[in-house]
C-alpha cells in the first residue's frame, strides 16, 4: 500500500527571548502562523489541519489551545493539541498526511516560560507521593545524571564548558535566539550552581518564543518550487518515570527512537547525516543523546560534540523554548538542508532531528530528513 | 510582529494571576501503605515474583509494569548511588540494603562528605510529619552501619485512601500592546476599547493583532459604549470552589454597542423567577462602574444592569 | 485513506464517584488490562500508545503520561499524550487512528482517563477562561453551557422539557449499563423539579463527577484478525474547532460538528444519517447539548431536536437510538468519555454489547467534544 511522502515546506520562528514582555502568547503564535507562508505560494486556506504544542501549566490556563485557536489559524479546521514538544506534533501531522487523509498541515509550538515559575512546571511533573515532597525535579535529575556520567567517564568540567561556549557562539551566529554576550568557557564554569556538578549555563536556558512548520505531501512539496525536504523516518520512545531505574549513563529511549527512525528511513547509521540537531536538557544530556544516536561510543559523546555537523544552530542549551525546542530543531535542520551552499562545497543531503521531554529526558523523538 | 496604528507597546507591569486549589489524591495500595506506615517509622517495599525488592513500594514495577506479589519491610540502611545539590540541598539516590532500585531523598550532609558507594542510614524527622514521606528527614552518612535486611511486613497498616494536597501556580502574564492599551484606557478614561475586525467596523473585544476568523490584520482602535445587548445568559445558583460572587446572579455574555464579540460579566438578581423574565438574550444592559479607583481590569465594571423599558 | 483501521479490543473501568483504592495510574492500568485481554494481546504486541486526559489541573500531575507509563508496562515504547478538554479521549483515538492509518504502527493502544474526585472540577474548568478577560465570572463551562441553551430555547421555542427528556432517557438507560455508577430511574418531571444550578440547567441535567478510564486497541487490516473476526471498522473520523469568540458564532448549530460530520459522512458514504445509522453514542456534558447534536449531526432538520426527542425515536427502542449506554449521565470521567462512547458504539457493531445491544446494529455514529463547545468531532463505525 503506497503511503504518501511528506515534506517540510517552510518554517517560521519568532525571536527566542528570555522574556517577551511586550507580546502575549497569541501575538507570538499569530506572528509565526502569518509568516510561515511567505514564499510558499500557499495560504492558510490551503491548510487542512493544525496541530499545536503548548503546556497548560506554562500558559496558566486549562485547554490553552482553546483560547488560541484564532491565532493558530485553526478556525473551522481540524485541530489537535499534543501536550509535548512540537516534534511530536509534527509526528502526528506526518501520519495524517501519510494516511492520505490530508495534504497540508501546520504544526505550531510555543511557550512563554517567563510568565510562570519554571521549577513548578517541572515539580508538578513528578509523581506526588514520593518524589515531589522531597524536592526532586528537573534540576536534581539532571544533576544526578551529570554526576554519574562524569564519575563514570572521567570527563572534566572544562571540556563541558567548552562545548557550552561553542553552542552559545553558534546560536549567536546561526539562530533566532537572543544571545547578548557570548560566554566563554571560564564564564560557563564561573556561573552559579544549578545542580552540582552543573552550572546554570550547563543546563538548557528556557526562552519565550514560537515556531511554525508547514508540512505537505510530496505532490504539494514538488509544486512549491523549492527542493523538498522529505521526512523519511520517525521514532519515539518513553522510559520509566523512575530515574533510578533507567539504565545508568545511557538514554535508552534515544537509541530506541533512533532505531525506529533509521529503520523506516533505511539508513544503517545516524552517522550518515550531514546535519544533526539535538535537544539536550543539559550538556550531559547532549552527550548522552549523541551516544544514544550512535554517533559516539558510550562515554565518548564529547569527542563528537564539536563536529560542525552537530547543532550548528546552537541546539537547546542556549535556547530552550520549552514545548517548541524540538520543532525548532526540525526547522533549523530543514533550513540547513535547503540552503544554497558555497561554490565547491558539498551540499548536505541528510539530517537527524531530535526532541526531548520529561524529567531528565524521559521521552525522546528522532526524525530523519532527506533532500 | 506588526501593530495596529496607535498601538505602541505600553510599559505596564505584568498581570499577576494565581491558580490555587486543594486536592485529595489517592496513592494506591503500595504507596498508600507506605505512607500509612510513616508514623510507625517503617519503610515499605514491594517484592516481585522473581524475588527482587524495590523501595519505596510501588503498585507497578518501574521496569515493566509487573505487579508485586507482596509488600515487605525494607531496612533503614543502604548505599548512595548518585547525588547532586540544588539550592543548597543535597539530593541523592539511595539503594536500601536488599533492594534492586534506588530511593530519591535528601542527603543530610555537606557535598564534600558525600560520595557514591558510601553507607547511609535513615534519619527520621524529629517533628510529626504525619503520613508524609518527609517523616523521613533524609539519609545521613553511616560508614559503619550494618547491612540491613528485607523482612516481612507484619501487621501492615491499611493503605491511605487519600492524601490532602495543595497546588498553587503563580503567573506574571504579559499584557502585550493590545491588552496593554485596552486596560490602560479602562483605567485612565473609563472606556472599553477594541480594534475593528479585519473587514468590519465593529470592534473585536478583547482586541488583538490578528482577526480570529480571517487571520488577517485587525483594523484601527474604536471606543465601545458601556451599554450593550445580552447575547447569552444563565442564572447561577450553584456554589463552587473559587467563586467570587454570592449566588444567585446572572452570568452574561454581552455584546457592547460598537463591538461584535462578547464581554463576559455578571448581573445581580433578586430571585430566579423574576430574572428568567428580565434577563434574557436580546435584553439591553448598561455597565455599572466601580465607585472606587479604577485598576485597569474587567472588574472596573462592577456589574451590568438591565436597562428597564 | 491509506489503510483500514479497526477497533479490535475494548476495556473500561467500572466507573465510580470516587476510587480510593487505586491511584490515577492504577485506574489506567485496569482499563488497559481489560482492553488487551479483550483483544487477545499483551503489551508486547502493541507498537505505540496514546494516552489522553483532560486538563492537568483536574488531578495535579503535569504531563501525567510520564507517570502512567510505568503502570501500564509501556516503558520503551512510543508514548504520546493528547489533550483536548472533554474531547481528549476522542482526540487521542483520532491520533491513534492516524498512527495506524499512516503506517507508523500496526497496533496502537489508546487509553483515556480522568480521576475527577481528586480535584476541584468547576474551578479547574474555569481556568479555561482568559485570566484577563472573564475568568473571574466563570462557573466551569456550566454557566456558559446554560447560556448557550437559553439562547436556543428562546429562538427555537424549545422548552426545558426537551432537555429533561434527554436527561431522563439517558439516566434510565444507564441503569442497565454495568460500567455506569449513576443508576437511578428518573422521570421528566423529576428533572424539571430538580434544583436549578445554572438555570436553565438543573441538577438532573448534569452528569455525575466520576473516576474512570477506558482503552481501545486499534489495528490495521493486516493484523486485526489476530484479535477478532469482527472488528469495528472506522469508516471516517474527524475533530474540528471554531474560534470561541467569533462575531458570528452560531449558538444554534455547532459549526465544527457540522463540518466534521460532513467530512466523515463523505468518507463513510452516509447520505441519510437518520435512516442509515443503527445506533448513536454522544457525549452530553449537559443534557441540552444532545439536542444540539441531533441537529448538527443531521439526525433531524435544524430546530427540530425537541420534536425528535419527544417522538421517542432516540429511545432504545426508537428508530435512531441515542446513548443506549446512558451516555455521560451514567458516568462522566471527562477525558475518558470520548473513548467510552467509541467503546459503546464498537461493541454495538461488533454485536457484543453486554447489556443493551441494539438488534442487528451494523453502523454506528459517535460524537465527542470539549472546550467551550467549540471542539467537536464524530466518527462512523461499521461491522
Amino acid at each position: 500500500m503506497g503511503l504518501s511522502q511528506v515534506a517540510v515546506l517552510a518554517s517560521a520562528q519568532t525571536e527566542l527571548r528570555p522574556a517577551w514582555r511586550d507580546a502575549q502568547h497569541i501575538d507570538l503564535i499569530s506572528s509565526v502562523v502569518t509568516n510561515v507562508f511567505k514564499g510558499t505560494g500557499l495560504t492558510l486556506d490551503d491548510v487542512d489541519f493544525v496541530i499545536d504544542s503548548g503546556s497548560d501549566v506554562l500558559d496558566g490556563r486549562s485547554i490553552s489551545n482553546c483560547g488560541f485557536l484564532g491565532a493558530l489559524g485553526a478556525h473551522h479546521k481540524e485541530e489537535a493539541r499534543v501536550e509535548e514538544d512540537g516534534l511530536w506534533g509534527a509526528l502526528y501531522g506526518v501520519n495524517k498526511i501519510r494516511s492520505g487523509a490530508s495534504q497540508i498541515g501546520l504544526i505550531v509550538a510555543y511557550s512563554k516560560p517567563s510568565e510562570s515559575d519554571i521549577d513548578l512546571y517541572w515539580a508538578s511533573m513528578v509523581e506526588p507521593f514520593y518524589q515531589r515532597p522531597v524536592g526532586f525535579g528537573q534540576k536534581a535529575a539532571l544533576g544526578i545524571q551529570a554526576q554519574r556520567y562524569l564519575a563514570a567517564h572521567g570527563i572534566k568540567d572544562d571540556a563541558l564548558a567548552a562545548i557550552v561556549a561553542k553552542r552559545w557562539a553558534d546560536a549567536a551566529a546561526n539562530s533566532k535566539a537572543s544571545i547578548g554576550e557570548v560566554p566563554d568557557s571560564a564564564a560557563v564554569l564561573a556561573g552559579a550552581e544549578a545542580a552540582w556538578p552543573l552550572t546554570e549555563l550547563m543546563i538548557s536556558r528556557p526562552l519565550d518564543g514560537a515556531v511554525a512548520v508547514l508540512i505537505g505531501s510530496g505532490d504539494v512539496a514538488r509544486r512549491t518550487g523549492r527542493p523538498p525536504v522529505f521526512i523519511t523516518g520517525m521514532g519515539t520512545s518513553m522510559e520509566t518515570h523512575a530515574l533510578a531505574e533507567r539504565t545508568e549513563n545511557k538514554l535508552d529511549s534515544v537509541a530506541n527512537a533512533a532505531r525506529m527512525a533509521l529503520g523506516k528511513a533505511g539508513w544503517d547509521s545516524a552517522a550518515a547525516a550531514d546535519v544533526i540537531e539535538t535537544s539536550g536538557s543539559s550538556v550531559i544530556g547532549e552527550l548522552l543523546t549523541f551516544e544514544g544516536l550512535g554517533l559516539a561510543a558510550e562515554g565518548k559523546g564529547a569527542d563528537v560534540a564539536s563536529s560542525d555537523k552537530i547543532n550548528r544552530s546552537g541546539g537547546a542549551l542556549p535556547a530552550d523554548p520549552i514545548m517548541a525546542t524540538g520543532l525548532v530543531r526540525l526547522a533549523e535542520a530543514a533550513k540547513q538542508l535547503s540552503a544554497p551552499v558555497k561554490a565547491g562545497a558539498a551540499a548536505p543531503s541528510k539530517a537527524i532531528v531530535h526532541g526531548t521531554g520529561g524529567v531528565a529526558m524521559q521521552t525522546n523523538c528522532v526524525f530523519t530528513l532527506e533532500v | 510582529m506588526f501593530y495596529a496604528p496607535d498601538t505602541a507597546p505600553i510599559d505596564l507591569p505584568t498581570f499577576k494571576s494565581t491558580i490555587s486549589l486543594p486536592y485529595t489524591l489517592t496513592p494506591g495500595r503500595a504507596a498508600g501503605v507506605f505512607l500509612a506506615e510513616m508514623p510507625n517509622r517503617r519503610i515499605v517495599g514491594a517484592r516481585f515474583a522473581d524475588g527482587t525488592v524495590i523501595a519505596p513500594a510501588q503498585d507497578f514495577s518501574p521496569r515493566d509494569g509487573e505487579e508485586p506479589t507482596e509488600l515487605v519491610q525494607a531496612p533503614e540502611t543502604g548505599e548512595l548511588t548518585g547525588f547532586t545539590r540544588v539550592n543548597g540541598v543535597v539530593l541523592g539516590l539511595v539503594r536500601l540494603d536488599g533492594c534492586r532500585n534506588s530511593f530519591v531523598h535528601r542527603i543530610l550532609a555537606d557535598l564534600d562528605q558525600v560520595k557514591v558507594g558510601q553507607r547511609v542510614a535513615v534519619q527520621w524527622a524529629a517533628g510529626d510529619e504525619g503520613t508524609s514521606i518527609l517523616a523521613i528527614e533524609g539519609f545521613v552518612p553511616a560508614a559503619d552501619a550494618a547491612v540491613g535486611e528485607v523482612k516481612p511486613l507484619v501487621g501492615a497498616a491499611e493503605p491511605l485512601g487519600v492524601i490532602n494536597y495543595a497546588m498553587a501556580l503563580h503567573y506574571d502574564h504579559a499584557y502585550g500592546p493590545y491588552y496593554g492599551r485596552m486596560f490602560d484606557e479602562l483605567k485612565e478614561n473609563g472606556v472599553v476599547m477594541g480594534v475593528r475586525g479585519s473587514n468590519a467596523d465593529e470592534a473585536l473585544l478583547p482586541p488583538r493583532e490578528i482577526d480570529d476568523i480571517t487571520h488577517k490584520r485587525t483594523g484601527t482602535w474604536k471606543a465601545c459604549a458601556d451599554t450593550g445587548t445580552i447575547r447569552a445568559c444563565s442564572l447561577i445558583n450553584v456554589e463552587v470552589y473559587g467563586q467570587t460572587r454570592q449566588v444567585p446572579y446572572a452570568y452574561a455574555e454581552i455584546v457592547l454597542d460598537g463591538a461584535s464579540t462578547k464581554m463576559i460579566h455578571v448581573i445581580e438578581i433578586d430571585d430566579l423567577e423574576t430574572a428568567k423574565q428580565q434577563i434574557k438574550p436580546g435584553a439591553r444592559v448598561r455597565a455599572v462602574w466601580t465607585t472606587g479607583e479604577r485598576r485597569g481590569a474587567v472588574s472596573d465594571i462592577e456589574r451590568f444592569e438591565v436597562i428597564e423599558g | 485513506m491509506g489503510r483500514e483501521v479497526g477497533i479490535v479490543g475494548v476495556g473500561q473501568t467500572h466507573h465510580s464517584r470516587r476510587r480510593t483504592d487505586v491511584s490515577q495510574a492504577g485506574l489506567v492500568r485496569e482499563a488497559v488490562d481489560r482492553a488487551l485481554a479483550d483483544a487477545n494481546l499483551s503489551m508486547e504486541d502493541i507498537d505505540t500508545i496514546v494516552i489522553a486526559t483532560g486538563p492537568v489541573l483536574f488531578a495535579a500531575v503535569n504531563q501525567p503520561e510520564k507517570w502512567v507509563v510505568d503502570a501500564i508496562g509501556a516503558q520503551g515504547k512510543s508514548v504520546v499524550r493528547l489533550t483536548s478538554g472533554g474531547g481528549a479521549g476522542f482526540a487521542g483515538a483520532l491520533a491513534g487512528y492516524y498512527q495506524v492509518a499512516g503506517g507508523y504502527s500496526e497496533r496502537t493502544l489508546v487509553v483515556a482517563y480522568d480521576k475527577l474526585s481528586e480535584g476541584q472540577l468547576q474551578y479547574s474548568i474555569s481556568t479555561l477562561y482568559d485570566p484577563f478577560w472573564g475568568r473571574e465570572f466563570a462557573v466551569g463551562i456550566m454557566g456558559f453551557s446554560a447560556a448557550y441553551w437559553r439562547a436556543r430555547m428562546d429562538v427555537l421555542g424549545h422548552t426545558e422539557e426537551a432537555a429533561a427528556m434527554v436527561a431522563a432517557k439517558n439516566r434510565n438507560n444507564a441503569i442497565k449499563n454495568p460500567y455506569a455508577h449513576q443508576k437511578k430511574a428518573v422521570t421528566v418531571e423529576d428533572v424539571l423539579n430538580s434544583k436549578p444550578l445554572c438555570w436553565p440547567i438543573k441538577l438532573l441535567d448534569v452528569p455525575p463527577i466520576s473516576d474512570g478510564a477506558a482503552a481501545i486497541v486499534l489495528a490495521s487490516d493486516k493484523v486485526a484478525h489476530h484479535s477478532t473476526t469482527r472488528p469495528a471498522w472506522i469508516r471516517g473520523m474527524a475533530y474540528c474547532c471554531e474560534a470561541d469568540n467569533a462575531p458570528e458564532r452560531s449558538l444554534m448549530l455547532s459549526e465544527p460538528l457540522a463540518i466534521a460530520s460532513r467530512q466523515v459522512y463523505r468518507a463513510a458514504g452516509i447520505t441519510n444519517p437518520r435512516r442509515q445509522f443503527d445506533v448513536v453514542e454522544v457525549q452530553e456534558p449537559y443534557s441540552c447539548f444532545e439536542l444540539n447534536y441531533y441537529e448538527s449531526l443531521g439526525l433531524c432538520p435544524p430546530g427540530q431536536a425537541a420534536d425528535l426527542v419527544a417522538s421517542g425515536a432516540t429511545q432504545v427502542d426508537g428508530d435512531i437510538p441515542v446513548n443506549p449506554s446512558g451516555g455521560c449521565m451514567g458516568a462522566n470521567p471527562i477525558g475518558a468519555v470520548g473513548v467510552i462512547r467509541l467503546i459503546e458504539a464498537a461493541t454495538q457493531v461488533m454485536g457484543r454489547n453486554e447489556t443493551h445491544q441494539i438488534k442487528d446494529a451494523k453502523l454506528a455514529l459517535v460524537q465527542s467534544g470539549g472546550g467551550w463547545a467549540n471542539l467537536r468531532g464524530c466518527a462512523v463505525l461499521s461491522a
